[in-house]
């Protein structure tokens, strides 16, 4: 946990009263600081987290955006036109400004321009890396206060999901500089899909091991197990990026117990036995694990041309049925493998927890799953405006408004910012569709903010169950069952990983070291060049010469900063 | 004449006509392939499993493109871009190269004017300072911010220039002694008979703003004002390569890029009325201008 | 009197496009010092530090600097010259066609491929040259082992050289076109009635006519030297090319994209400017002493 240091308190504590009472509340635990502050602030009500301002406020805010999600959505609406900012108004008498819109593909280098001419907006969603720019210059509002008076219980409940870890994340010298959007770090544990209708085909059983995933991928190669007649299906899908956060083969590694990256082509750092961190890059384990892709290479069980795949390829290879296997995330009923059952109603995909050595392997796990940080510039005059936003985006998922909050209305809630989710919004959702699902409900009972979210995919899950496509495709419909409602879907899976502590966790979030950003590119052009010569049949030696050489391009010192950070920073 | 040297010449035609043909095919394939994919079931696109021909045909891309409000719209931004645009240009190119075509016996001062502007092509100050200057004239948000920085093409103008010199020098010598001065030598001898070069450099102009798209993000502050190519550029947007994680939300909107046959059929929209431009100019490539039309 | 009359008139014609120039051309040039600074886009370019030289030496040390700048060099040298070459070859063809709705017919489909981006094309060559595309398809079909290009370092050189020519030659094809259309046709009508042949026409006329496009062309384009095609390769390459086809520009952004190094990029930029305004100036002095010719 991070010290407060003395000296800085004393000078905070001389400048104002007011700065005094919020930074006071602030060294005593979380939980019970709402209660002090109700007592310091006796004879004024606390405010309403709901309550409207009694003259208009108006926040600038900027926006990466993606088109609207919803196709019933009103044809050419712009970002300015949501309906939510009708309500908005209303409720709380607060109008957003846009100072500019820009598709989301885009918005880094459009904020690293509004960066460079000093002309930031009132509420900010950050990266990580921009937080720490902005912090450093000085530029971020104390929300300390503001989130204490004014966050809602739900919100106060999402960023405590976690003990409050993520806050205290983005907190600096007592003060909260940042409200963080996270979410459930086993969103990122691997899985193995599987084609279970292939598996039938061939007379196999699903894949415990790694003895046993050899074979069912070799005869997903060579048995025809689409039974076309063609020799043409390969075992387990594989592109260019070996780490990535898709179609990749962190899974794979992960069987070996080799932890070598989190998808960021940048190496893991996992704890040894003297309770160092050590990066999981150039571990022993990898290599097995090379040279075992070296022989699926060979035979034939990867694409031969992978290394010229993209993750587009991928999903095009998974929607044709031309694979069998991929590792991943929870996520791919609702998003490649739909389209595949969607264009062959035969195909039928399972999740498998990883083969490993011997039994199933343990999943590489980050320690926080956050990208984005909610902030307010030091210049804003209503900085509480932006913890009120964040209660309103929380209360419209409530059950009494969704008959107005409704694509076709002109609600687009992927253009509402900030907007912070229920980190452990996958699990209400699992547990309450299958709750009303197990009862034979035809409705969910649940009437809080999440309705709206659970409601969808119990939707969803009975449309699939019953086959009724009228609403959207059998693909769609199994998508979301099978992602987040399915015992033995996607979250059903991961959660049964969580359970039997089939993880590791990756130990190190802080931002990149100072050898990180300086020598990341090379280290990175590094392991790619080796591991895809290695791959396609570089003598297996050569990653004793990738260990050396990354170590002495920089990587020794890396494992020093990352020590040092870890010595530092770390939360236990 | 002809008979003379029929074979070898019969031969050189046939050869040059097969020759030039291949190369016409090689050029259109990918337009009949883009075609194709917009023309199949979303399904059978999204396998890629089309080539040169409809898997599934279906016109359904094209449907829905025409509800599109959005590629409407920036259509016809695009449209008063390209024509705005391209007459402040080629003007501008006009009237700078011809003092600089001047030998440095006409014009004292030419050759310093000349590395003025050629010291633009080789050294620029970057994304950040041009984004500043931009803005601190004011022209953020507008559809002058689009024009007015590159109003100058230097390239064309120094090949404009270039072809300012092919014409012949007696041309403007006769009209001195007739007492034009150089305003009305410029636009009622030097206009006309460079009607060529102007086609050819209103050609590469209107080329340069319809496929410009990178301006349009960095000084539009609202995606309703983006001319079409930075409207399509936001459709083949790929992810951020640097992220470990896709989000819930990342997830929706992969999803959604999943309408591949639409996105082509506006791709292949979006290339359309530029086709049709080439042929049009086409007929100011005239041969002889240069020199018959100067007498009158 | 009369002289000094005229001068300020061509001096006025400059004022428009030395307006523009200054403004969003100089100015922006003032972040240049970026190259010397450890640049943070909040500091902006007054308060950021300054380090000397030392972005200089970061990218000038960094291992792979010496095999990026060569593969730089032999790819742009490369497309050069075909981009010369090839353009001229189809310039002279197309001028012996003689059916006019033939010619125009090609050069339009020789331009198309000019209006697709990278991005959209790229994954079209991909599959072109794969294991399972046409190209391969024909060289088993004549009973020879299948290749694969897109992997091979000298092949993924060859494919990328190709491709680009492949996609921009109608640009200066079409300079070259307008070139041979300024040529004076009295010229061809003397050396009809002396007699002379095709062949003839086109190496004592067409080719002479058209030198001063050519040198200009030539020229120019050693301005883009150290511009290897950054866009195309970005798309196209892959970690087992890296050791041929890793230019500078992907180099770069690989830098840029991990870290957001304002630095080096910016001494990256400059590094070639330097190196094309060296080389443009001489061969311009070159041109001028030895042909006298000035190209601008």
């Amino acid at each position: 946990m991070k010290k407060i240091r003395p000296w800085k308190m004393i000078l905070l504590v001389s400048l104002t009263l007011s700065l005094f009472t919020a930074c006071s509340s602030k060294e005593q635990d979380n939980s019970t600081s709402s209660a002090t502050k109700e007592d310091s602030k006796s004879n004024t009500t606390p405010p309403d987290p709901l309550g409207k301002y009694p003259e208009l406020v108006t926040v600038t805010e900027v926006l990466g955006y993606n088109p609207p999600e919803d196709p019933r959505t009103p044809k050419g609406i712009k970002p300015e036109e949501n309906a939510y900012f009708k309500d908005l108004k209303e409720m709380m008498n607060i109008e957003i400004k846009y100072k500019w819109t820009v598709p989301s593909s885009q918005f880094e280098q459009k904020f690293a321009l509004a960066m460079a001419s000093n002309d930031l907006p009132d509420i900010m969603e950050l990266d990580q890396k921009n937080f720490e720019k902005l912090k450093k210059q000085d530029m971020l509002a104390d929300l300390t206060e503001a989130y204490e008076q004014y966050a809602s219980p739900a919100l106060k409940k999402y960023m405590q999901s976690d003990d409050g870890f993520a806050m205290k994340t983005f907190e600096s010298d007592g003060k909260q500089l940042g409200i963080p959007a996270f979410e459930d770090p086993f969103l990122s544990a691997q899985l193995l899909w599987v084609r279970q209708d292939w598996l039938e085909n061939l007379n196999l059983q699903a894949p415990k091991t790694m003895d046993e995933l050899n074979k069912v991928a070799e005869a997903f190669v060579k048995n025809d197990p689409d039974q076309n007649g063609k020799n043409d299906t390969y075992g387990i899908a594989m592109q260019k990026n070996l780490f990535f956060w898709g179609f990749d083969l962190r899974g794979f590694f992960n069987g070996f117990g080799a932890y070598p990256s989190i998808g960021d082509n940048q190496s893991a750092w996992i704890k040894n036995s003297e309770g160092k961190l050590v990066p999981g890059l150039i571990q022993p384990e990898v290599k097995t694990a090379l040279s075992m892709l070296q022989t699926w290479y060979q035979n034939g069980i990867i694409d031969k041309e992978f290394a010229l795949k993209d993750e587009n390829k991928s999903v095009e290879d998974l929607t044709a049925g031309k694979v069998g296997m991929s590792y991943g995330e929870w996520w791919y009923p609702n998003w490649p493998l739909n389209l595949n059952v969607d264009k062959d109603p035969k195909a039928k995909w399972i999740a498998i927890q990883i083969p490993g050595l011997e039994g199933s392997g343990h999943s590489l796990v980050p320690k926080i799953r956050s990208n984005k940080i909610f902030a307010v510039n030091k210049k804003a005059k209503n900085p509480e405006a932006a913890i009120k936003l964040m209660n309103f985006y929380i209360e419209m998922g409530n059950k009494k408004y969704m008959d107005q909050n409704k694509a076709e209305k002109g609600y687009v809630y992927n253009w509402f910012n900030p907007r912070i989710y229920n980190p452990a919004q996958i699990e209400t959702i699992y547990t309450e569709v299958n709750k009303a699902l197990d009862a034979k409900q035809t409705e969910i009972t649940l009437d809080d903010e999440n309705y709206k979210n659970v409601a969808d995919v119990f939707k969803a899950a009975k449309d699939y169950l019953a086959g009724d496509t009228k609403s959207a495709s059998k693909g769609v419909n199994w998508g979301q069952y099978y992602s987040r409602a399915a015992k033995d879907g996607g979250w059903g899976m991961t959660r049964k990983l969580k359970e039997s502590k089939a993880y590791v966790t990756n130990e190190f979030y802080g931002l990149p070291t100072a050898s990180q950003v300086e020598k990341g590119t090379q280290l990175d052009k590094l392991m790619q060049e080796s591991f895809t010569k290695i791959i396609m049949g570089a003598p297996i030696s050569e990653f004793d010469k990738f260990v050396t050489s990354w170590k002495s391009l920089g990587g020794d010192q890396i494992t020093q900063e990352v020590n040092d950070w870890y010595s530092k920073n770390a939360t236990k | 004449m002809v008979q003379k040297q029929s074979i070898s010449r019969k031969l050189f035609v046939v050869f040059n006509t097969v020759l030039l043909a291949v190369i016409t095919i090689l050029g259109i394939i990918p337009f009949i392939h883009l075609l194709s994919i917009s023309l199949s079931s979303n399904s059978a696109a999204m396998a890629g499993e089309v080539k040169l021909w409809p898997v599934g045909f279906s016109w359904d891309a094209y449907v829905y493109l025409g509800e599109k409000v959005e590629f409407f719209r920036s259509l016809w931004v695009s449209v008063q871009r390209v024509v705005l645009g391209t007459i402040i240009n080629l003007f501008l190119v006009f009237i700078t190269a011809f003092p600089l075509s001047k030998s440095n016996d006409q014009f004292k001062y030419r050759t310093p004017y000349v590395w003025f502007f050629a010291i633009t092509m080789f050294f620029g100050g970057g994304l950040i300072p041009t984004y500043i200057m931009v803005k601190n004239t004011g022209l953020i948000d507008s559809m002058w911010a689009l024009i007015l920085p590159g109003a100058l093409n230097v390239w064309n103008m120094v090949l404009m220039l270039n072809f300012f010199r092919s014409i012949p020098r007696e041309l403007d010598e006769a009209a001195t002694i007739d007492g034009a001065g150089h305003w009305r030598i410029l636009w009622k001898i030097y206009l006309p008979v460079s009607l060529p070069s102007i086609a050819t450099i209103g050609l590469f102009t209107i080329v340069g703003h319809w496929n410009a798209w990178f301006d349009g993000i960095l000084y539009l502050n609202s995606p309703d004002k983006y001319p079409l190519q930075t409207y399509l550029s936001t459709l083949i947007m790929s992810m951020n390569a640097q992220m470990s994680s896709i989000s819930l939300e990342q997830l929706k909107a992969m999803e959604n890029l999943s309408e591949k046959t639409l996105k082509t059929a506006q791709i292949f929209m979006g290339a359309l009325p530029i086709m049709v431009v080439y042929p049009f100019l086409q007929k100011y490539f005239v041969k002889g201008m240069t020199v018959g039309s100067v007498k009158e | 009197m009369r002289t000094l009359k005229k001068e300020y008139l061509l001096h006025l014609m400059l004022l428009p496009g030395v307006i523009v120039t200054l403004i969003y051309a100089y100015g922006p040039m003032a972040g240049l010092i970026m190259a010397f600074q450890q640049f943070e886009p909040l500091s902006g370019f007054f308060k950021s530090k300054f380090v000397g030289l030392d972005n200089f030496r970061y990218v000038f040390n960094l291992p792979d600097f010496n095999q990026v700048l060569w593969n730089t060099l032999i790819i742009s040298i490369l497309k050069m010259i075909l981009f010369l070459l090839v353009p001229l070859i189809l310039a002279l063809l197309l001028n012996e066609v003689t059916k006019k709705w033939f010619s125009s017919f090609i050069q339009s489909a020789i331009f198309l491929p000019f209006f697709l981006s990278w991005t959209v094309l790229g994954g079209v060559i991909i599959e072109l040259f794969s294991l399972s595309g046409p190209v391969n398809g024909m060289i088993t079909a004549l009973g020879l082992e299948p290749i694969m290009f897109m992997l091979d370092n000298q092949w993924f050189r060859g494919i990328i050289i190709g491709t680009d020519v492949w996609k921009g030659m109608g640009y200066n094809m079409i300079v070259m076109l307008a070139a041979i259309v300024g040529i004076n046709s009295t010229l061809y009508e003397a050396a009809e009635v002396d007699g002379a042949g095709r062949w003839k026409q086109m190496i004592h006329i067409t080719l002479p006519g058209m030198a001063p496009i050519l040198i200009l062309l030539g020229v120019l384009s050693l301005g883009g030297i150290l511009n290897a095609g950054f866009e195309q390769i970005l798309i196209m390459y892959n970690p087992t090319v890296y050791e041929g086809a890793d230019i500078i520009d992907t180099f770069v952004y690989r830098l840029g994209m991990f870290s957001q190094q304002f630095g080096p990029a910016a001494a990256v930029g400059l590094f070639k400017s330097v190196i094309s305004l060296v080389l443009v100036s001489v061969t311009y002095y070159a041109a001028y002493k030895y042909n006298n010719y000035r190209i601008f």
